[in-house]
């Protein structure tokens, strides 16, 4: 079953194409995180989720409605996290608490409550007036007192410190696993990803990279260096690399084929090197790896 | 849930309301304390005289106050919501989008036209103190297009602000600029009669205009 299923999306700016018939879905369950340099479409795909733009063509449906048409049902099942941790700054946590709490029948102040209890501000202190980490916790508590099944955070770690970072992962993972929500979310962060979420969607200039589980990504998604016996050696590796960094003769690449697969090719190519590795990586090298740096 | 919008929009507009009330009232006062200063040296046939046929107008201090408080309930309402795009947390709560925007403007409207009503109210009540029923009756006629207009900015500026483009947003405010300089025309006592039927109606009409921005909003436009 899914939580979100999006089919056959394309959008302009203008003449700009920001994707063409992009399609996902999101388990229900599931954390996913969606990951993507910037102008890749990231905030394009939240604000379709939301309702807040209209595709050029194709839909979104979540829990089998068009986002463009949520039902208020549909709507207090979705948690919403702007990017920026953004709420009412007008209010202070007692107005927001109070105000939201008139929206959904199973708000559950409890959790809201506690993550306050931690912050070091006044009763009647306005948000505006709060810092950045401080409003993240009380966008934070506001969502976990709402109880949604589906959680869309947008860019959930801008302008946080890395405790402030730590603690929103933390919470929230345990959260969504112990209660059995759907998570979608996106980060510039992208070491925090690594211990949030479940899957992984990679997205490039008008197209998906990989959607996978983050295991299976990080499992089969390889970086090899090897040095050439000649640095004026022509070298193909188009048959297998996803992303090749050459420098003189060493050979940086990233592929989804094994170690005897890389050596198979680079013997059936003729490639001479002095010597092969393979690095490990982290979330964040792998993204790189698959998107380039530039 | 109509309990919970209502203490929202009260919270961004409680300052301005109160401090409109306080301007206000000074204003009357204002006038009134000129009027009976007028009245004790100049006998009151003289003074009403002046009124009826020399085109003096007591309250003219009142002229662009309607103007502000319309302008300043519609920035403190609206242009919250706009900053960082916060309208889309209020599209995001569980009700319908227009029912929402329809709301918090209906409670805008109806705190602006209650406080105007307070003012018209008093105004009426100190006029009747110093004044016959005609002169209270062609000032109020006077009067009362600055009031309508006030609303009409009010409806206005919630359309410019709540606007995504700021291209349309020059082009509103330079139509709305053209047409809330009709309510504050320099005219003589009462000139406004005729029209202020048509002007109601489309103030009325003005009304509703918010949702063509709550609803290019929520389409995305940029």
């Amino acid at each position: 079953m899914y939580a979100i299923e999006c089919k056959n999306l394309t959008h302009y700016y203008g003449k700009k194409l920001v994707y063409e018939n992009l399609s996902f879905n999101v388990e229900e369950g599931k954390i996913l995180g969606l990951l993507g340099k910037n102008g890749t479409g990231k905030s394009t795909t939240i604000n379709i989720l939301n309702g807040f733009l209209q595709p050029f063509s194709g839909e979104c449906l979540i829990y089998g409605e068009n986002t463009q048409t949520l039902t208020p049902e549909t709507k207090r099942r979705i948690g919403f996290l702007i990017e920026g941790h953004i709420q009412y700054s007008f209010m202070n946590i007692h107005q927001i608490e109070k105000f939201y709490s008139g929206f959904y029948p199973d708000w559950n102040s409890a959790p809201y409550w506690e993550l306050m209890s931690k912050l070091k501000v006044t009763p009647k202190q306005r948000i505006s007036t709060m810092s950045c980490g401080q409003r993240s916790q009380v966008a934070l508590g506001l969502i976990l007192a709402q109880n949604p099944d589906l959680l869309i955070l947008d860019d959930f770690s801008m302008g946080l410190d890395p405790g402030y970072r730590r603690l929103f992962i933390d919470y929230m993972r345990e959260y969504a696993k112990a209660e059995h929500k759907t998570v979608f979310v996106t980060s510039h962060i992208i070491q925090d990803m690594e211990r949030l979420i479940d899957d992984v969607m990679i997205m490039d200039y008008n197209k998906i990279l990989a959607q996978q589980p983050v295991e299976q990504f990080m499992n089969t998604f390889r970086q090899f260096n090897i040095t050439l016996t000649s640095p004026q050696q022509e070298v193909d590796l188009d048959g297998i690399a996803v992303n090749i960094e050459k420098v003189k003769d060493k050979i940086e690449f990233y592929t989804y084929s094994t170690e005897d697969e890389v050596k198979n090719y680079l013997a059936s190519k003729g490639i001479d090197y002095s010597s092969f590795e393979e690095r490990k990586m982290s979330l964040e090298d792998a993204f790189i790896g698959l998107t380039r740096k530039y | 849930m109509l309990k919970s919008i209502l203490y929202k929009e009260w919270i961004k507009i409680r300052l301005v309301v109160w401090i409109a009330l306080g301007l206000g009232l000074l204003a009357l006062i204002n006038i009134f304390l000129k009027v009976r200063h007028d009245i004790l040296f100049v006998d009151a046939a003289n003074y009403w005289y002046s009124f009826l046929f020399r085109g003096y107008t007591y309250f003219s201090i009142l002229k662009f106050l309607p103007f502000v408080i319309g302008l300043a309930v519609a920035i403190a309402q609206y242009f919250p919501e706009t900053v960082n795009k916060r309208l889309k947390l209020t599209f995001h709560l569980p009700v319908s989008e227009n029912g929402i925007l329809i709301k918090m403007h209906a409670f805008g409207a109806v705190i602006l036209l209650a406080l105007f009503l307070v003012l018209l109210g008093l105004f009426t009540a100190g006029s009747a103190i110093f004044f016959p029923s005609n002169i209270i009756r062609a000032s109020l006629l006077t009067i009362l297009p600055w009031f309508l207009g006030g609303m009409a900015t009010y409806f206005l500026v919630a359309l410019i602000l709540l606007e995504p483009m700021w291209i349309f947003r020059g082009l509103y405010t330079a139509v709305a600029a053209g047409f809330v300089t009709i309510f504050f025309t320099s005219a003589s006592i009462g000139a406004f009669s005729p029209v202020l039927l048509p002007l109601t109606l489309i103030t009325l009409v003005l009304s509703c205009v918010v949702l063509f921005s709550g609803y290019r909003f929520r389409k995305g436009e940029m």
